[in-house]
């Protein structure tokens, strides 16, 4: 009878204990995060994300990406917004500022709480998706791209580095709040510059018509932030180097596809650098606790081969900092 | 710790077996495990600390660099002159650095000259001052100077650097704006493992860099604390101060899970090893507690069964004894109770009184007869005083004398209360297998009063046997005597009738003394018979064995005259004298001469022979009759056993000698030869002390005269 006791006892304890020793085996969980773009050119900044969030010590095991992508069309993007908030990752990164401003929208809607962070967006403050830059409060964080602040800035080195423009078609977006900002913003540094700038909505028909139309010589196109415009840039490209027309770009894909020069943040450095705010929230970190970041770097790139099918002259101060692509055309210098 | 040994000592084998076992399987697991989780802690640490100072090293290193560079950059724009003319070079550090806003050249009083921004016009406002009051002063001693940590309008950490030049003998100022989120955010955003986490503080101890913005710009020391491991290294230019920590709990989180994994792990060894040994000391203890039980049912008389055990080991064989040594025991436990039964019903039923006396004359036990006898149970009374009614221990008690190496046989009378007095035969055993303080003596009384009785009654009867058998010869050495006296005095009273004058006093003198031998001859006669007659108690005296075979010829004088028979007598005179009752010695010569006479009818010779054979007197009695059939020669001593014509003998005369002579001690030997005689020897003991035969008293001798 004791022994019947003594094996009872045993194999209880033996028993608790491989219990006890089970629960401590903890089967590491991924981390879902949820990827919104409205289209494909987004990709880039997708790659940027990953690299960097490698770069911190994020193995791709660790995390699962759940990525949607509109396909440039609006009312996907809606659809993908629903679908993505249905699986509920543990955290979104929205590629642009149309992304986040759509996914806000649903998620107020139906109070859904996942944190998010804009891989790059121009004016979240103005935008009504942060409080403030340094302490943004609520679920949003991330890059402003300065890409609206900017735009007065981009005017100058537009000027600076073709001197003899006369006029800038200021190409915008009235549809999207920030291309409005950057449009207003645009405006006040012509005015302190001394620049005469005519604004050309793509919104419109218009625009585009007129442009082919009326541009001439020491004319030139500065370009304001809008997905829209982003996918234009085909035509725009065409435009200017049909008219000859010196235009300024955000990303260096434009510059890239043959306008003439690009100031901005790229698509890849302000994915790379959201990586940075995925990783201090999936470390514990609150979102609305996490200063909103300016881009690490502003790039100003130029198109050799534009520059000199243009015939026009050029700052060479300017020519001598900016990263020239395509050198393999004519040569020169990549950063 | 005592209580529990004491506790385990009073265990059965088997729970020691069991308790060995388990803890001969744990302890050593867990000792180990304790070995290795100590060291592993250790190793872990120090691994961790290595790893922080090298996290460490490299990003102070880093930001060091940084700050370096950016001002080797300064330095070199300052010292190329070429502010004054394009902003080209302005531009050109700009690219070259991506961390810089913006780059301005101030003039002597501090004022914005030139300005290159990458977010903002290349404006310069009218009397900017872009230094503040603290830089300024600084700059007009050091060659470099930082600015404290301060924000941008959206809210960025920025520094200001700059660098003090002479541009045509003027002092000018060279300044720039270094974005710090580049920094701070892989400062905050580098992952770290198990918890631990990076932090920089600026010569304000405020906290500009954390993984955990909800500290940033707090005030916080780098001192150590005691619940977290941690590193700090100091990068000097700027005073910042870098730190990892990593909280111990979770540092150790590895080898704490392996710790809980291994208990797991650990438990199952515990748990398999010790059904191992529960099994194995099991199956080791399982003979030693059956045969224990089994014991147990044995030592409390119940029904035992034998072990059954498939084993050829010792235990196998211990079984097998133990079955082979119970069934035997059994046996022989039936046998002893059998025994015990029969020894019950001798020592009740023998009619003997049996106790068992100590070596203090201490009676330790007694059977029902003996208390009966007792009347009670004095049994803290020596058995001397107890039995005997003494007040010292019996004469050759063997309990006194143990080197006597013989039985104590006495007989003694005392009295029973009821019957009188009563003859018992006391005798006293020693024992050799006695428990000491139980009993080392065993003392057997048997009450031998009827026996006693019985054996004078024969002797009686066979003395008035050989009495009738002599009388007629008693009436003839009587009428002799008699006849003479008759003869005496007739022929005196004639002669006194006849007044013969011859008869004188002389001659008268002689008629009468001849009357007088006659008379005492008759006297001495009759006195013989009667003394001869007399029925007696066993009288032991020193008796002369010469006398009383004298005696004893006279006695059957007179027979062995009327038939003839030639009497030779060989005794010696220096015969010594024996210890013993003469009158029934006497009984045995008669007896044994009486035997011959009738052996040898007539005629004959009778040879009467004493001489000391040693420590023994051997008295022969040879006859020259007809002799005893073989067939005859073992009934010889039998009582009522005669070969003699009916009328003639009673069959009670050689049983009598033959009692008579072990009363003395002695032994009585028959030798006998058909048709040429039979000689019968008596060998009687001599006592040393009755070595001088001529001082002993002859009471017996003097008596029957």
């Amino acid at each position: 009878m004791k022994t019947k006791w003594y094996f009872f006892f045993l194999t209880t304890i033996a028993v608790s204990a491989v219990i006890y020793a089970l629960l401590g085996i903890q089967d590491e969980e991924s981390v879902e995060i949820g990827v919104l773009m409205i289209g494909e050119n987004r990709y880039e900044k997708f790659d940027g994300l990953k690299a960097g969030l490698e770069d911190l010590g994020y193995s791709n095991k660790e995390i699962q990406y759940i990525v949607k992508n509109a396909n440039n069309e609006e009312v996907l993007l809606d659809t993908q917004i629903d679908e993505l908030l249905g699986s509920k990752p543990d955290l979104i990164v929205t590629l642009g500022g149309i992304e986040t401003q759509r996914l806000k929208g649903k998620m107020d809607a139906r109070k859904i709480k996942i944190p998010v962070v804009f891989a790059g967006l121009a004016a979240p403050k103005e935008l009504g998706l942060i409080k403030d830059y340094k302490a943004p409060g609520g679920l949003y964080t991330g890059i402003n791209n300065y890409h609206a602040s900017i735009s007065g800035k981009r005017l100058e080195m537009l000027t600076s580095l073709v001197p003899d423009i006369e006029k800038v078609h200021v190409i915008y977006d009235s549809k999207i709040d920030v291309s409005e900002l950057s449009l207003k913003e645009t405006k006040a540094s012509a005015k302190t510059l001394g620049v005469s700038v005519f604004p050309c909505d793509v919104g419109t028909k218009e625009c585009m018509d007129t442009l082919w139309k009326s541009i001439k010589k020491k004319d030139a196109i500065l370009v304001l932030p809008s997905f829209r415009i982003e996918t234009l840039t085909d035509e725009l490209v065409k435009l200017t180097q049909e008219k000859k027309i010196p235009s300024m770009g955000l990303y260096d894909f434009e510059a890239e596809k043959g306008l003439l020069a690009s100031y901005g943040a790229s698509f890849y450095s302000q994915g790379y650098q959201a990586s940075r705010f995925v990783s201090l929230i999936l470390q514990g970190n609150n979102p609305g606790d996490l200063p909103v970041e300016l881009p690490d770097g502003i790039r100003f790139v130029i198109n050799q081969q534009t520059k000199d099918s243009l015939g026009v002259t050029y700052n060479e101060d300017l020519l001598y900092i900016a990263d020239l692509i395509h050198p393999e055309v004519q040569g020169g210098r990549k950063r | 710790m005592k209580a529990l040994l004491e506790f385990l000592y009073s265990q059965t084998i088997r729970n020691k077996v069991l308790v060995f076992g388990v803890a001969m399987s744990t302890i050593p697991l867990l000792l180990i495990s304790l070995y290795y989780y100590s060291f592993v802690k250790s190793d872990l640490e120090s691994r961790i600390l290595e790893k922080q100072n090298l996290v460490l090293e490299n990003l102070s290193r880093e930001i060091e660099f940084e700050f370096n560079q950016t001002f080797q950059r300064i330095h070199v724009l300052a010292s190329l002159n070429q502010l004054n003319k394009e902003k080209s070079a302005l531009y050109e550090l700009l690219q070259q650095n991506a961390s810089i806003e913006e780059v301005i050249v101030a003039d002597d009083k501090g004022f914005v000259e030139k300005r290159v921004s990458r977010y903002e016009l290349n404006i310069a406002g009218d009397k900017e001052q872009w230094f503040s009051d603290e830089m300024w002063f600084h700059l007009q001693t050091d060659d470099k100077v930082f600015g404290q940590v301060e924000f941008n309008q959206y809210g960025q950490p920025v520094m200001k650097l700059a660098i003090p030049f002479y541009e045509n003998d003027t002092k000018k100022a060279l300044g720039v704006v270094v974005q710090l989120q580049k920094m701070i955010g892989k400062i905050s955003s580098m992952r770290q493992d198990n918890s631990s986490y990076i932090y920089l503080l600026d010569e304000k101890d405020r906290v500009i860099a954390h993984q955990d913005y909800s500290k940033l710009w707090q005030k916080q020391s780098s001192r150590e604390r005691s619940d977290e491991i941690g590193v700090t290294a100091k990068i000097d230019d700027l005073n910042w101060v870098l730190v990892m920590e990593q909280p111990k709990t979770t540092a150790f989180a590895p080898i704490n899970r392996m710790l809980q994994n291994g208990i797991g792990a650990v438990a199952l060894v515990i748990l398999t090893v010790s059904l191992i040994s529960v099994w194995a000391g099991l199956y080791f203890t399982r003979p030693i507690v059956l045969i224990d039980r089994e014991m147990n049912n044995l030592k409390k008389g119940r029904k035992i069964s034998p072990i059954k055990m498939k084993r050829t080991d010792e235990f196998g064989k211990l079984a097998d004894s133990f079955n082979e040594m119970s069934k035997e025991l059994l046996e022989k436990s039936k046998l002893l109770e059998q025994e015990k039964e029969r020894l019950n019903v001798v020592v009740n039923g023998i009619g003997a009184g049996l106790a068992l006396v100590t070596k203090e004359y201490r009676i330790t036990w007694m059977n029902p007869i003996l208390k009966g006898w007792l009347k009670e149970e004095r049994l803290s009374l020596p058995c001397y005083a107890v039995i005997g009614g003494e007040n010292a221990p019996c004469l050759n008690c063997p309990i006194t004398c143990p080197d006597l190496g013989k039985i104590a046989d006495e007989v003694m009378k005392f009295k029973d209360g009821a019957n009188g007095e009563r003859i018992f035969r006391h005798r006293v055993f020693p024992l050799n297998h006695a428990i000491e303080e139980e009993g080392e003596y065993l003392v057997v009384l048997e009450d031998i009063t009827e026996q006693k009785q019985m054996e004078e009654t024969m002797i009686q009867t066979d003395k008035l046997s050989a009495l009738g058998i002599m009388a007629s010869s008693f009436a003839h050495e009587v009428n002799n005597p008699l006849a003479t006296i008759n003869v005496y005095a007739e022929d005196l009273i004639d002669r006194i009738e006849a007044r013969d004058e011859d008869l004188d006093e002389d001659e008268m003198g002689h008629y009468l003394r001849k009357i007088k031998e006659n008379t005492e001859r008759c006297k001495r006669i009759t006195g013989n018979l009667l003394n001869f007659s007399r029925k007696n108690d066993w009288t032991e005296d020193h008796i002369k064995v010469k006398e009383i075979i004298e005696n004893s010829i006279s006695l059957v004088e007179h027979q062995l005259k009327k038939q003839r028979i030639q009497l030779e007598l060989q005794v010696g005179d220096a015969l010594p004298a024996i210890l013993g009752d003469g009158l029934k010695l006497m009984q045995v010569l008669v007896n044994l001469i009486n035997n011959a006479v009738d052996a040898m009818e007539s005629e004959g010779r009778l040879i009467v022979f004493a001489e000391r054979i040693g420590e023994a007197i051997s008295i022969r009695v040879t006859d020259s009759g007809h002799g005893i059939p073989p067939e005859a020669m073992d009934k010889l001593f039998d009582p009522f056993f005669t070969t003699k014509p009916i009328g003639k003998g009673t069959g009670l005369g050689l049983s009598v000698c033959y009692g008579i002579i072990q009363q003395f001690g002695g032994n009585i030997q028959v030798d006998s030869n058909p048709g040429e005689g039979t000689t019968v020897e008596i060998q009687l003991t001599v006592h040393e002390s009755m070595e001088v035969g001529d001082n002993v008293s002859n009471e017996i001798v003097s008596r029957g005269r």
